[in-house]
């Protein structure tokens, strides 16, 4: 099985240049947990996610805490989003990005999510222009019915 | 890709069969099959018949909340030759109910107004649209305009395509036709949506010298074509050498018209992008399909074979 046959044909993404805010605007219309980043050319140059974005807003240290309840000062939070929502997707997205090819054997995309623990990768064409993505859920899917071949 | 839809005002339509509809009536749907829900918004229906006709095309618009979502999935259902690019608002999607009875013969449509779109987000349609058009040969701009938009972001979206040499379908009322004419920004092909009234270019049309006199403006604009809805199932095709009035052969059901101006709009892309034919053949063609259509009362477009078998049940008649 390819890609080609689980993907979803939407390029729905955010522009480098773009906000934060827009990034998580299109991930909550869509109710995605990332969301492919473009050029001009619509080309893949990144990828961000809901997790980027909440990273960036809590403090350095949070990483070496168990819990959020030992935070200090839970409006450093909200003070911090609020500081990055005008920034440029560009300062926060994962790059170089994960992709795969539409003709990809379904199994490599399934490999490329397990190592590199991700949920969604953006599926290009040949000049790198995204033309869909391919989904954690999508697979699984296929899976369950035994077809992930 | 080929092909670039635009729908500024998508719509999640409920169609119900129901039988001798009357007006302050209680009147329950007899089974499930008869209440459908299908993705609405005449340019995601001409990205529907596209898809019968094995044409790719990208879809674009604004959608948004729990409507918007439930379009986006039904649309995905329909093909993989449909790729999706919408830009999510805060505003909830319309809801758009159509009550076909075929026993009387008579289709019933209520038509929600839409959303507000905010400044922000037609800047970002914008950009999406501009970007996707390096991708596609012909763009189809149809339907209506969310109300807290004006004709202008009609006349921005023909202005770019045609800075990029696209190719721009349209089908939509004469209220934003009028503005396009006066800004010279008239498409190549365009097909009044003449459901609410019977005007072009602002003028009434009361008989056939009115159809093909305000037709025949749009072609001196540089349109290449002008395709005019007259009498019920009859339509008249204007082009620079001429007009036509194009009949059936075959009685037309008037409740099976739901979806027949986007199957046209789809069909006279498909010829134009197989480029078989010149403009009065890519109406003509048009037609045809949606004589194919009509024998369907669901909002189902017909598939190429369907619509060949039509290829002989019109009569074409020049007019000048």
């Amino acid at each position: 099985m390819k890609v080609s046959d689980v993907m979803i044909y939407d390029i729905s993404a955010v522009f480098e240049d773009e906000t934060v805010e827009r990034a998580v605007n299109i991930m909550a219309g869509h109710v995605i947990s990332g969301v492919p980043v473009v050029d001009e050319d619509m080309k893949v140059v990144g990828f961000i996610t809901e997790t980027d974005i909440m990273k960036a807003s809590i403090p350095s240290y949070f990483s070496l805490l168990q819990s959020a309840s030992f935070l200090p000062d839970t409006d450093q939070f909200m003070k911090n989003i609020s500081r990055i929502k005008d920034h440029k997707v560009s300062e926060y997205m994962s790059k170089p990005p994960i992709v795969v090819k539409a003709d990809s054997p379904l199994i490599y995309a399934a490999d490329l999510m397990i190592r590199h623990n991700i949920k969604t990768i953006p599926v290009v064409d040949d000049e790198n222009r995204l033309i869909g993505v391919v989904t954690k859920m999508g697979i699984l899917k296929v899976a369950l019915e035994g077809e992930l071949k | 890709m080929k092909v670039l839809t635009v729908t500024l005002n998508p719509a999640l339509d409920r169609i119900m069969f129901i039988e001798n509809f009357q007006i302050n009536k209680l009147h329950r749907v007899p089974s499930f099959d008869k209440s459908i829900l299908s993705p609405g918004g005449k340019g995601v229906n001409v990205s529907v018949a596209l898809a019968k006709l094995g044409i790719p095309s990208i879809a674009t618009g604004f959608l948004g909340g729990y409507m918007g979502r439930i379009l986006i999935e039904e649309l995905r259902k329909v093909s993989n030759l449909i790729t999706t690019n919408f830009v999510f608002i805060k505003d909830e999607t319309r809801e758009n109910i159509a009550i076909i009875d075929e026993e009387n013969h008579t289709i019933t449509e209520i038509n929600s107004p839409g959303p507000k779109i905010e400044e922000i987000d037609l800047e970002h349609l914008i950009r999406r649209y501009t970007m996707s058009l390096s991708r596609v040969e012909v763009v189809v701009i149809s339907g209506s305009i969310p109300e807290s938009l004006t004709s202008d972001v009609y006349v921005e979206l023909v202005k770019i395509a045609k800075e990029k040499g696209k190719t721009i379908f349209m089908e939509t009322r004469d209220k934003h036709i009028s503005v396009l004419y006066n800004k010279g920004a008239v498409p190549d092909f365009i097909k009044p949506d003449f459901r609410m009234e019977y005007s072009l270019l602002g003028k009434e049309l009361k008989d056939l010298d009115d159809f093909i006199s305000q037709a025949k403006k749009l072609i001196d604009a540089g349109a290449k074509l002008a395709v005019l809805s007259y009498q019920v199932d009859k339509d008249i095709i204007v082009v620079k050498d001429g007009a036509w009035i194009i009949k059936p052969k075959v009685g037309v059901d008037i409740s099976h018209v739901l979806g027949t101006g986007d199957t046209y709009t789809a069909a006279m892309v498909y010829r134009y992008l197989n480029g078989v034919g010149d403009a009065l053949d890519i109406g003509r063609y048009g037609y045809i399909a949606a004589l194919a259509k009509t024998k369907k009362a669901r909002k189902d477009p017909p598939t190429l074979e369907e619509i060949e078998e039509f290829a002989d049940k019109y009569v074409l008649e020049r007019v000048i």
